[in-house]
C-alpha cells in the first residue's frame, strides 16, 4: 500500500482509527472522575447511608430519602432562596453588565484601560471577594454602614450578617459584583459582531439613539443574551463558596440554598444518602438547564 | 459642536464614576490591607493611610504559612492543568478534525459537566477518595478541579482548533507527515497562544476552588490552599481586617496578572462551546 494512501486523512477508516484513539484518554478520565462520582451519588441517593463509605455492602434500595426531603420544610425553603437568588442575582448582573459593555463600546480615549477595569472584578477569586464584602459590610466598623448613616439611609448601624434580610441583600451585593463582569465581556462580544452599517443606516433614517438601542442592538444581541442569561442563571443557582464563606447559608437559614444545604447535610451531620438526593434534584435542574441552553445555540454545537 | 463636546464630558463622567464605584471594593482592599488596625477603628474612615505600611505583606508572609498555602495552590494548579491538558488537546483535536461516532454526544455531555455544581460531585469523590486513601493528599484536588477543568480545556481547544485551516495538515501530509506528526509538529506549533490561554483559564479555575480544597484538605494542614487558608484566617480573626486583606492580595495578584494576559482570549474561554 503506498503510503500516502495509507495516511489520507480523507479515507473514512483511518480518519475513525484516529480520531478514536485520540479521545480515548479524556473518555476514560471523565468517566472515571466524572460519569463514575455520577452514578454513586444517584445509587447513594437510594440509600439511607450516614457515612460514604464505598467498601461498605451496600444498603437496601429505598426512597426514603426523596419522601424525606419532598416532606422537608428546609428543602421547600432552600429551593425558594435559590430562586429568588437566581431572579435577583441574575437581573443585576444583566443590567449592570449590559450597561457596562454599553458604555465602554463608546468610542474614547482611555478606552481600553475602561474595557480592563470595568470588568475587573472576574479576575478576584470569589473567596477574596467575600473577604473585601464581609469588611465594606463589617458591622462595627465597615464602611458600608458608616455610608448609610451618613446619607440618612438609616439611624444606626446595622448588623448585616444577623439580619436574614440584610444578609441576603449582601450575599446578592457579593454576587452581582463577581457576576456581572462576565456579562460585560459577553455582551462587548456581541455589540463587536453588529455591523457598524446598521447604525449609519438607522442614522440615516433619522432614529435616535435610544430608538436605535431598542430596534438595532439589543435584537442583534438576542442570541448572545440567551446564552449568557443561561450561565449566569446557571452559576448563581449552583455557587457555593460566596454563601458557604460569607454566612454559611444562615442566619435563620435566610440564605441556604441547595449548594449549601446539599454540602451541609452531607458534610455538617454526614447524611450522605438524604445529600446526595438534593445533588440528584439540582443536578436534573442543571442538565434541563444546560440542554435549553444548546437548544438556544443549535447551530455553533 | 458644543453638543458633542458635553456628549463626550458625559461620556468620561459615565466611564470615570462607573469604573469608580465598580473597582472601589478592590481599592478598599489595598487601602485596608496598608491600614494600621487602629486606624480601621476610625470614624471617619480615611480613604488612605496616613502612613502606608508597605511591610505588611512581609510580615504577614512570616506570620502565616502564606507561602506554603500558595505553593500548594500553585503545584495542584499546575498537576490538574496538566492532567487535563493532556487529554483535551488530543481530545479537542479529534472533536475538531474527526468524525466519530458518538464524538457529537460526548461533546454534549462533557458541555452538561461543564455545568454541574461542585456540591454534587464532592459528595461521591469523597466517597471514592477515601477508599483510594487520598483525602488531605493534594491528588484529591488535583483529580477533583480536573472535573472543573477538563470540560472547559476541551471545548475551548475544540474552538480555537476549528480556527485553524485544514489545508495545514494536507500539506504537512503531502510531504510525508503522518496525521498525527502533523498534529505534533505544525498543528500545535501554531496553537501555541490557543494552548497558552487555556491552560492559563485552567490555572484560574484550579486556583479559584473552594468547595473541594475544604472538603478534602481541611484536616491535612500542610496541604491547605491559599483559599483555605485565607478563609481560616477569616474565621480566626475577627477584628484583623488589614492581614487578611494583605493576604488576600496576595492570593488574587496570580490571577490578576493572568487576567491582564487572557483579556483578549477571555469570551473564548467563557462560552467556550456555547458559541463560536
Amino acid at each position: 500500500m503506498p503510503r500516502s494512501a495509507f495516511f489520507d486523512l480523507a479515507r473514512p477508516s483511518r480518519r475513525h482509527w484516529l480520531g478514536y484513539l485520540l479521545l480515548a484518554p479524556a473518555v476514560l478520565l471523565i468517566a472515571l472522575i466524572i460519569v463514575y462520582p455520577l452514578f454513586v451519588s444517584v445509587d447513594l441517593s437510594f440509600q439511607n447511608v450516614n457515612i460514604a463509605r464505598l467498601d461498605q455492602p451496600r444498603r437496601p434500595f429505598t426512597t426514603a430519602n426523596y419522601e424525606r426531603l419532598f416532606a422537608s420544610e428546609d428543602f421547600w425553603n432552600a429551593c425558594w432562596v435559590t430562586f429568588k437568588l437566581v431572579t435577583i442575582v441574575s437581573f443585576f448582573c444583566f443590567l449592570l453588565g449590559l450597561g457596562t459593555a454599553l458604555l465602554v463600546n463608546n468610542r474614547f480615549k482611555g478606552q481600553a484601560l475602561a474595557r480592563l477595569l470595568v470588568a475587573l472584578p472576574w479576575a478576584i477569586p470569589e473567596v477574596i471577594a467575600v473577604v473585601i464584602f464581609a469588611w465594606l459590610f463589617d458591622s462595627s466598623f465597615g464602611l458600608m454602614n458608616w455610608l448609610f448613616i451618613r446619607l440618612g439611609l438609616v439611624d444606626q448601624t446595622i448588623n448585616w450578617f444577623s439580619s436574614p434580610d440584610a444578609a441576603f441583600a449582601v450575599v446578592c451585593t457579593v454576587m452581582v459584583w463577581k457576576g456581572y463582569p462576565f456579562v460585560s465581556i459577553m455582551m462587548l462580544a456581541g455589540l463587536q459582531s453588529i455591523p457598524e452599517d446598521f447604525y449609519n443606516a438607522a442614522k440615516v433614517d433619522g432614529a435616535r439613539a435610544w430608538q436605535r438601542l431598542i430596534h438595532i442592538t439589543i435584537p442583534s444581541l438576542m442570541p448572545v443574551i440567551g446564552v449568557t442569561l443561561v450561565l449566569v442563571m446557571l452559576w448563581v443557582f449552583r455557587d457555593f463558596s460566596i454563601i458557604y464563606v460569607l454566612t454559611g447559608g444562615g442566619p435563620l437559614k435566610a440564605t441556604q440554598s441547595l449548594s449549601i444545604m446539599t454540602y451541609e447535610q452531607a458534610f455538617g451531620f454526614f447524611k450522605m444518602g438524604y445529600a446526595s438526593a438534593i445533588g440528584v434534584i439540582t443536578l436534573i435542574v442543571c442538565v434541563i438547564a444546560s440542554r435549553l441552553m444548546i437548544a438556544r445555540a443549535p447551530d455553533n454545537i | 459642536m458644543t453638543r458633542k463636546t458635553t456628549r463626550h464630558a458625559l461620556l468620561y463622567a459615565g466611564v470615570v464614576l462607573t469604573c469608580a464605584i465598580l473597582v472601589f471594593p478592590i481599592y478598599w482592599l489595598v487601602v485596608t490591607a496598608l491600614s494600621e488596625p487602629s486606624q480601621l477603628r476610625q470614624l471617619p474612615p480615611s480613604f488612605w493611610p496616613s502612613e502606608p505600611r508597605w511591610g505588611v505583606f512581609g510580615q504577614i508572609m512570616a506570620e502565616k504559612p502564606i507561602l506554603l498555602w500558595l505553593g500548594n495552590s500553585a503545584l495542584a494548579a499546575i498537576g490538574a492543568v496538566s492532567l487535563s491538558m493532556i487529554v483535551s488537546v488530543l481530545a479537542g483535536y479529534s472533536l475538531s478534525r474527526f468524525r466519530v461516532r458518538g464524538g457529537q454526544s460526548l461533546g454534549l455531555f462533557i458541555l452538561t459537566a461543564k455545568m454541574l455544581p461542585a456540591t454534587l460531585l464532592v459528595i461521591p469523590l469523597f466517597g471514592i477518595f477515601r477508599n483510594l486513601e487520598l483525602i488531605g493528599s493534594l491528588w484529591s484536588i488535583i483529580l477533583a478541579h480536573a472535573t472543573l477543568i477538563i470540560p472547559f480545556t476541551t471545548w475551548m481547544l475544540k474552538g480555537y482548533f476549528d480556527t485553524i485551516p485544514r489545508e495545514l495538515e494536507q500539506a504537512a501530509m503531502v510531504d510525508g507527515c503522518s496525521p498525527l506528526g502533523a498534529m505534533v509538529r505544525v498543528i500545535l506549533p501554531v496553537s501555541a497562544p490557543g494552548l497558552a490561554a487555556t491552560a492559563l483559564y485552567g490555572f484560574v479555575l484550579s486556583w479559584s476552588d473552594y468547595a473541594y480544597a475544604r472538603t478534602f484538605l481541611t484536616n491535612a494542614q500542610g496541604n491547605w490552599t491559599a483559599n483555605l487558608g485565607i478563609t481560616t484566617m477569616k474565621g480566626e480573626y475577627i477584628s484583623n481586617w488589614s492581614d487578611i486583606s494583605a493576604a488576600s492580595i496576595l492570593v488574587a495578584l496570580p490571577i490578576l496578572a493572568i487576567y491582564l494576559f487572557l483579556e483578549r482570549y477571555l469570551v473564548g474561554g467563557l462560552t467556550a462551546g456555547a458559541e463560536k
